[in-house]
């Protein structure tokens, strides 16, 4: 594994977690006004959609 | 049934360390800025500029064992960290690097060090620290770079993709830079020398309490040790590579902040 591959390895893992912690937040923060139940799941599978495709938009493009 | 029974009974006198071992007492009297993770965070300052003062001392074409062995760390990150990675501006984050390099690498090996045996990066408060420095020196370099216009927006708007998945990923590409990327570089720090530590605790303090047991147990106790003792080894791997990835990846945030688009 090359410097540049453990750097982009460190940067997806940076992405997924922020996706899950930043999308999952709101859902949850949702889950608590509204007092419901599915937002976390629903906001947890958005933002590792949404960090997947920013993963591919910066490293899968070329 | 009665081994068994004497087994269990020697079992209940082991503490098995925790947390707690990482909450050292002060060594001088009771002023709380003298705790060992402290005074060794100081050793490790004196231990490396009379290291590089004396390999740089002196300095011949043909080197000496002690020049040679400075040279190499320099220009391992001279060349293989920095300017591999950096570019053409490589040599003003030099000094910065080599710093956090040899720092992290010494207090980390202090945690082999027979009696130092500590490293002071299991306690959170110095990777956080160290953290934040780079935090603000990435952020500044691009910054005055870019201006902090163009920079925000290299940050929050990837150039390509349709408007309406911005609101998705903005708030991802912010949280990346401001929260996640200084929060992950010190907590796999502190994390990877907590653990190592721990597990070295669990090994050599297990193989000297089963010395003091029944005969059976006193048995099994060299197998402890010499797994505590190539668990040494692989700790001296870890903490080599962990003060390598801490330098590199801020090298890496570096380099993204002076590129154009990243």
């Amino acid at each position: 594994m090359g410097v540049k591959d453990e750097g982009a390895a460190w940067s997806i893992f940076g992405y997924l977690l922020s996706g899950l912690i930043f999308w999952g937040g709101v859902g949850w923060a949702l889950d608590q006004w509204l007092g419901t139940k599915y937002f976390l799941l629903g906001g947890l599978i958005l933002g590792a959609g949404a960090a997947i495709y920013l993963v591919w938009l910066r490293f899968g493009r070329e | 049934m009665r081994s068994l029974h004497l087994l269990k009974m020697e079992g209940e006198g082991f503490v098995p360390p925790s947390t707690n071992d990482f909450n050292l007492p002060p060594v001088f009297g009771d002023n709380p800025y003298t705790t060992k993770p402290i005074l060794l965070v100081f050793l490790s300052v004196i231990v490396i500029s009379i290291f590089f003062i004396m390999a740089s001392r002196k300095a011949a074409v043909v080197p000496s064992k002690l020049q040679f062995a400075g040279e190499t760390i320099y220009s391992f990150v001279r060349n293989d960290v920095a300017r591999d990675n950096i570019g053409h501006e490589f040599m003003r984050f030099v000094p910065y690097l080599f710093t956090l390099f040899t720092f992290i690498l010494t207090n980390n090996i202090f945690g082999i060090v027979p009696l130092l045996q500590f490293p002071a990066m299991s306690h959170v408060s110095f990777p956080y620290v160290l953290a934040i420095f780079t935090f603000v020196v990435f952020h500044y370099v691009g910054i005055r770079k870019q201006g902090i216009g163009k920079y925000l927006k290299d940050i929050m708007f990837m150039p390509g993709v349709p408007k309406a998945a911005y609101i998705l990923l903005t708030p991802l590409e912010l949280a990346t830079f401001f929260i996640v990327r200084p929060l992950t570089l010190s907590l796999r720090l502190f994390a990877n020398m907590f653990a190592g530590h721990l597990l070295l605790l669990v090994f050599i303090l297990g193989g000297d309490h089963l010395l003091q047991g029944v005969i059976g147990l006193k048995l099994i106790s060299p197998f402890a040790f010499a797994f505590g003792i190539g668990l040494t080894f692989f700790e001296f791997m870890v903490q080599v590579l962990q003060a390598y990835i801490f330098t590199l990846l801020t090298a890496l945030y570096i380099a993204g902040a002076l590129a154009d688009e990243h």
